[in-house]
Protein backbone atom coordinates (compact mmCIF):
# COMPACT_ATOMS: atom_id res chain seq x y z
CA UNK A 1 0.00 0.00 0.00
CA UNK A 2 1.09 3.40 -0.85
CA UNK A 3 2.28 6.28 2.12
CA UNK A 4 -0.48 8.61 0.54
CA UNK A 5 -2.80 5.83 1.11
CA UNK A 6 -1.93 3.95 3.92
CA UNK A 7 -1.51 6.99 6.13
CA UNK A 8 -5.14 8.31 5.97
CA UNK A 9 -6.03 4.72 6.20
CA UNK A 10 -4.36 4.45 9.60
CA UNK A 11 -6.14 8.18 10.64
CA UNK A 12 -9.38 6.65 9.53
CA UNK A 13 -9.27 3.18 11.68
CA UNK A 14 -8.40 5.48 14.79
CA UNK A 15 -10.70 8.12 14.76
CA UNK A 16 -13.26 5.11 14.06
CA UNK A 17 -11.99 3.91 17.21
CA UNK A 18 -11.81 7.16 19.06
CA UNK A 19 -15.53 7.77 17.95
CA UNK A 20 -16.83 4.53 19.25
CA UNK A 21 -14.82 4.74 22.46
CA UNK A 22 -16.58 8.85 22.95
CA UNK A 23 -20.38 7.96 22.04
CA UNK A 24 -20.00 4.51 24.00
CA UNK A 25 -19.01 7.09 27.19
CA UNK A 26 -21.93 9.19 25.67
CA UNK A 27 -24.26 6.69 26.21
CA UNK A 28 -23.59 6.12 29.76
CA UNK A 29 -23.12 9.70 31.10
CA UNK A 30 -25.01 11.51 28.01
CA UNK A 31 -22.91 14.60 28.12
CA UNK A 32 -23.60 16.18 25.06
CA UNK A 33 -20.31 17.68 24.26
CA UNK A 34 -19.13 13.76 24.00
CA UNK A 35 -22.01 12.92 21.49
CA UNK A 36 -20.33 16.25 19.28
CA UNK A 37 -16.94 14.70 19.80
CA UNK A 38 -18.09 11.45 18.67
CA UNK A 39 -19.62 12.93 15.50
CA UNK A 40 -16.70 14.93 15.00
CA UNK A 41 -14.47 11.92 14.97
CA UNK A 42 -16.83 10.20 12.63
CA UNK A 43 -16.32 13.10 10.26
CA UNK A 44 -12.43 13.07 10.78
CA UNK A 45 -12.68 9.40 10.08
CA UNK A 46 -14.80 9.56 6.87
CA UNK A 47 -12.27 12.34 5.70
CA UNK A 48 -9.52 10.03 6.28
CA UNK A 49 -11.63 7.08 4.62
CA UNK A 50 -12.20 8.96 1.51
CA UNK A 51 -8.14 9.78 1.14
CA UNK A 52 -7.23 6.54 1.42
CA UNK A 53 -10.12 5.55 -1.46
CA UNK A 54 -9.01 8.27 -3.50
CA UNK A 55 -5.11 6.57 -3.17
CA UNK A 56 -6.85 2.90 -4.37
CA UNK A 57 -9.49 4.21 -6.61
CA UNK A 58 -8.24 7.16 -7.80
CA UNK A 59 -10.69 10.33 -8.60
CA UNK A 60 -14.49 9.49 -8.23
CA UNK A 61 -17.04 12.65 -7.55
CA UNK A 62 -18.52 11.49 -4.36
CA UNK A 63 -15.20 10.44 -2.54
CA UNK A 64 -14.29 14.05 -3.25
CA UNK A 65 -17.44 15.33 -1.75
CA UNK A 66 -17.68 13.62 0.90
CA UNK A 67 -14.25 14.27 1.63
CA UNK A 68 -14.13 18.02 1.13
CA UNK A 69 -17.81 18.53 3.39
CA UNK A 70 -16.49 16.38 6.17
CA UNK A 71 -13.07 16.50 6.14
CA UNK A 72 -12.23 19.93 4.84
CA UNK A 73 -15.45 21.93 6.20
CA UNK A 74 -17.66 19.93 9.24
CA UNK A 75 -15.16 18.82 11.02
CA UNK A 76 -13.30 21.18 13.18
CA UNK A 77 -16.13 23.31 13.66
CA UNK A 78 -18.27 19.84 15.19
CA UNK A 79 -15.66 18.82 17.59
CA UNK A 80 -15.20 22.40 18.56
CA UNK A 81 -18.85 22.58 19.20
CA UNK A 82 -18.04 19.72 21.64
CA UNK A 83 -15.90 21.96 23.51
CA UNK A 84 -18.20 25.13 23.29
CA UNK A 85 -20.88 22.83 25.24
CA UNK A 86 -18.27 22.16 28.31
CA UNK A 87 -17.38 25.80 27.98
CA UNK A 88 -20.32 28.47 27.90
CA UNK A 89 -23.88 28.12 28.81
CA UNK A 90 -26.25 25.33 27.68
CA UNK A 91 -27.92 27.86 25.82
CA UNK A 92 -25.54 29.72 24.32
CA UNK A 93 -24.14 26.75 23.17
CA UNK A 94 -27.91 25.41 22.04
CA UNK A 95 -27.93 28.27 19.94
CA UNK A 96 -24.32 27.76 18.09
CA UNK A 97 -25.55 24.25 17.56
CA UNK A 98 -28.44 25.52 15.36
CA UNK A 99 -26.66 28.16 13.76
CA UNK A 100 -23.95 25.37 13.14
CA UNK A 101 -26.60 22.97 11.89
CA UNK A 102 -27.98 25.55 9.80
CA UNK A 103 -24.48 26.27 8.42
CA UNK A 104 -23.85 22.41 7.94
CA UNK A 105 -26.77 21.84 5.58
CA UNK A 106 -26.21 24.91 3.90
CA UNK A 107 -22.47 23.53 3.00
CA UNK A 108 -23.59 20.05 2.37
CA UNK A 109 -25.68 21.51 -0.44
CA UNK A 110 -22.95 23.94 -1.95
CA UNK A 111 -20.58 21.07 -2.18
CA UNK A 112 -22.69 18.20 -3.74
CA UNK A 113 -23.85 20.93 -6.32
CA UNK A 114 -20.69 22.29 -6.91
CA UNK A 115 -19.37 22.13 -10.59
CA UNK A 116 -15.93 19.58 -9.95
CA UNK A 117 -12.60 19.30 -12.42
CA UNK A 118 -10.06 16.82 -11.30
CA UNK A 119 -7.26 18.28 -13.35
CA UNK A 120 -7.40 21.39 -11.35
CA UNK A 121 -5.72 20.16 -8.72
CA UNK A 122 -2.81 19.74 -10.35
CA UNK A 123 -2.52 23.21 -11.36
CA UNK A 124 -1.06 24.44 -8.28
CA UNK A 125 1.77 23.52 -6.26
CA UNK A 126 -0.19 20.46 -5.71
CA UNK A 127 0.65 17.63 -7.51
CA UNK A 128 -2.57 15.61 -7.85
CA UNK A 129 -0.98 12.80 -5.73
CA UNK A 130 -3.30 14.21 -2.47
CA UNK A 131 -7.15 15.86 -2.88
CA UNK A 132 -7.16 19.33 -2.87
CA UNK A 133 -9.79 21.73 -2.84
CA UNK A 134 -9.38 23.64 -5.70
CA UNK A 135 -10.78 20.61 -7.85
CA UNK A 136 -13.83 22.58 -7.31
CA UNK A 137 -14.98 24.96 -9.96
CA UNK A 138 -18.39 26.75 -8.68
CA UNK A 139 -17.16 30.21 -7.47
CA UNK A 140 -17.89 30.79 -3.37
CA UNK A 141 -18.37 26.86 -2.53
CA UNK A 142 -14.60 27.16 -1.02
CA UNK A 143 -15.38 30.74 0.37
CA UNK A 144 -17.19 28.84 3.19
CA UNK A 145 -14.60 26.54 4.30
CA UNK A 146 -12.56 29.03 6.31
CA UNK A 147 -15.62 30.47 8.21
CA UNK A 148 -16.14 26.70 9.40
CA UNK A 149 -12.29 26.29 10.37
CA UNK A 150 -12.21 29.74 12.28
CA UNK A 151 -15.48 28.56 14.64
CA UNK A 152 -13.50 25.39 14.68
CA UNK A 153 -9.72 26.95 16.05
CA UNK A 154 -11.08 29.42 17.93
CA UNK A 155 -13.74 27.00 19.80
CA UNK A 156 -11.58 23.07 19.97
CA UNK A 157 -7.94 24.57 20.10
CA UNK A 158 -8.40 28.14 21.75
CA UNK A 159 -11.12 26.12 24.07
CA UNK A 160 -8.46 23.07 25.14
CA UNK A 161 -6.24 26.25 25.37
CA UNK A 162 -8.00 28.33 27.62
CA UNK A 163 -9.20 24.87 29.54
CA UNK A 164 -5.48 23.67 30.37
CA UNK A 165 -4.73 27.29 31.18
CA UNK A 166 -7.86 27.62 34.33
CA UNK A 167 -6.40 24.21 35.63
CA UNK A 168 -2.28 25.43 35.16
CA UNK A 169 -3.45 28.56 36.97
CA UNK A 170 -5.31 26.70 40.04
CA UNK A 171 -3.22 24.03 39.85
CA UNK A 172 -5.45 21.75 40.16
CA UNK A 173 -6.44 18.50 37.69
CA UNK A 174 -2.73 18.04 36.53
CA UNK A 175 -4.54 15.11 33.94
CA UNK A 176 -6.52 17.84 32.51
CA UNK A 177 -4.19 20.59 31.92
CA UNK A 178 -2.27 17.57 29.75
CA UNK A 179 -5.02 16.16 28.02
CA UNK A 180 -6.13 19.79 27.05
CA UNK A 181 -2.24 20.71 25.65
CA UNK A 182 -2.37 17.35 23.93
CA UNK A 183 -5.90 17.55 22.42
CA UNK A 184 -4.94 20.94 21.64
CA UNK A 185 -2.03 20.45 19.71
CA UNK A 186 -3.55 17.50 18.21
CA UNK A 187 -6.58 19.92 16.68
CA UNK A 188 -3.82 22.67 15.26
CA UNK A 189 -1.92 19.95 13.20
CA UNK A 190 -4.05 19.07 10.45
CA UNK A 191 -4.61 22.97 9.91
CA UNK A 192 -0.76 23.55 9.51
CA UNK A 193 -0.46 19.99 7.35
CA UNK A 194 -3.05 21.85 5.03
CA UNK A 195 -0.62 24.49 4.96
CA UNK A 196 2.49 22.94 4.32
CA UNK A 197 0.63 21.16 1.80
CA UNK A 198 -0.34 24.11 -0.66
CA UNK A 199 3.13 24.72 -0.15
CA UNK A 200 4.05 21.77 -2.15
CA UNK A 201 5.33 19.49 0.79
CA UNK A 202 4.09 15.93 -0.08
CA UNK A 203 2.02 13.86 2.23
CA UNK A 204 2.57 16.64 4.72
CA UNK A 205 -1.77 16.90 5.08
CA UNK A 206 -1.68 13.29 5.72
CA UNK A 207 1.17 12.95 8.37
CA UNK A 208 0.01 15.65 10.47
CA UNK A 209 -3.58 14.35 9.83
CA UNK A 210 -2.40 11.20 11.56
CA UNK A 211 -0.34 12.82 14.11
CA UNK A 212 -3.39 14.90 14.86
CA UNK A 213 -6.01 11.77 15.56
CA UNK A 214 -3.63 9.93 17.60
CA UNK A 215 -2.64 13.10 19.63
CA UNK A 216 -6.45 13.95 20.45
CA UNK A 217 -6.89 10.77 21.05
CA UNK A 218 -4.25 10.35 23.38
CA UNK A 219 -5.16 13.83 25.16
CA UNK A 220 -8.99 12.35 25.43
CA UNK A 221 -7.26 9.81 27.62
CA UNK A 222 -5.11 11.78 29.42
CA UNK A 223 -8.15 13.97 30.16
CA UNK A 224 -10.27 11.47 31.61
CA UNK A 225 -7.99 9.57 33.62
CA UNK A 226 -6.59 10.95 36.82
CA UNK A 227 -2.73 10.48 37.91
CA UNK A 228 -1.48 8.52 40.29
CA UNK A 229 0.71 11.09 41.76
CA UNK A 230 -0.43 14.71 40.44
CA UNK A 231 -1.31 15.89 44.39
CA UNK A 232 -0.01 19.12 44.16
CA UNK A 233 2.85 20.46 46.52
CA UNK A 234 2.94 23.39 48.52
CA UNK A 235 5.52 26.18 47.08
CA UNK A 236 8.82 26.47 49.04
CA UNK A 237 9.27 30.25 49.36
CA UNK B 1 -8.12 33.86 37.32
CA UNK B 2 -4.87 34.00 39.78
CA UNK B 3 -2.28 31.77 40.18
CA UNK B 4 -2.85 29.93 43.64
CA UNK B 5 1.31 30.77 45.25
CA UNK B 6 0.57 27.68 47.50
CA UNK B 7 0.35 25.09 44.78
CA UNK B 8 2.81 23.72 42.57
CA UNK B 9 2.93 20.50 40.57
CA UNK B 10 5.35 18.51 40.00
CA UNK B 11 8.70 20.29 38.78
CA UNK B 12 8.94 18.55 35.32
CA UNK B 13 5.29 19.73 34.31
CA UNK B 14 6.25 23.22 36.00
CA UNK B 15 8.63 23.54 33.10
CA UNK B 16 7.32 22.35 30.32
CA UNK B 17 3.33 23.03 30.61
CA UNK B 18 3.72 26.82 30.03
CA UNK B 19 6.02 26.05 26.63
CA UNK B 20 3.56 23.86 25.27
CA UNK B 21 1.08 26.60 26.26
CA UNK B 22 3.20 29.02 25.03
CA UNK B 23 3.78 27.33 21.50
CA UNK B 24 -0.37 26.25 21.34
CA UNK B 25 -1.02 30.42 21.65
CA UNK B 26 1.58 31.33 19.24
CA UNK B 27 0.37 28.40 16.79
CA UNK B 28 -2.95 29.56 17.17
CA UNK B 29 -2.18 33.19 16.48
CA UNK B 30 -0.52 32.28 13.18
CA UNK B 31 -3.10 29.79 12.37
CA UNK B 32 -5.99 32.50 12.48
CA UNK B 33 -3.87 34.88 10.99
CA UNK B 34 -3.59 32.70 7.82
CA UNK B 35 -7.65 31.93 8.11
CA UNK B 36 -8.25 35.33 8.39
CA UNK B 37 -5.66 36.76 5.62
CA UNK B 38 -7.64 33.66 3.52
CA UNK B 39 -10.78 35.23 4.51
CA UNK B 40 -9.36 38.87 3.23
CA UNK B 41 -7.93 37.26 0.03
CA UNK B 42 -4.84 37.71 0.31
CA UNK B 43 -4.37 34.57 -1.19
CA UNK B 44 -6.40 34.58 -4.14
CA UNK B 45 -5.43 30.62 -5.53
CA UNK B 46 -7.29 29.68 -1.95
CA UNK B 47 -10.41 30.64 -3.57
Amino acid sequence: MKLLTLLPFLSSILSFVFAFLILKRYSVKRGLHELLWGIGMVFYGIGGLCEALYGILGWHPLIFRLWYLFGAVLVAAWLGQGTVYLLVKRKTAHILMILLAAASIYGAVRVFTAQLDPTLMTSSLHTGSELSGHAIVTPGVRTITPFFNLYGTLTLVGGAVWSAVLFWRKRVLLHRVLGNVLIAAGAILPAFGGTFSRMGIPAALYICELLGAVLIFLGYLRAITPMKNEAVAPAVN
Amino acid sequence: MKNDPKRRFPPLYEKLIPIGLGILILGIVILLGVIVAVLAGVFPAAH
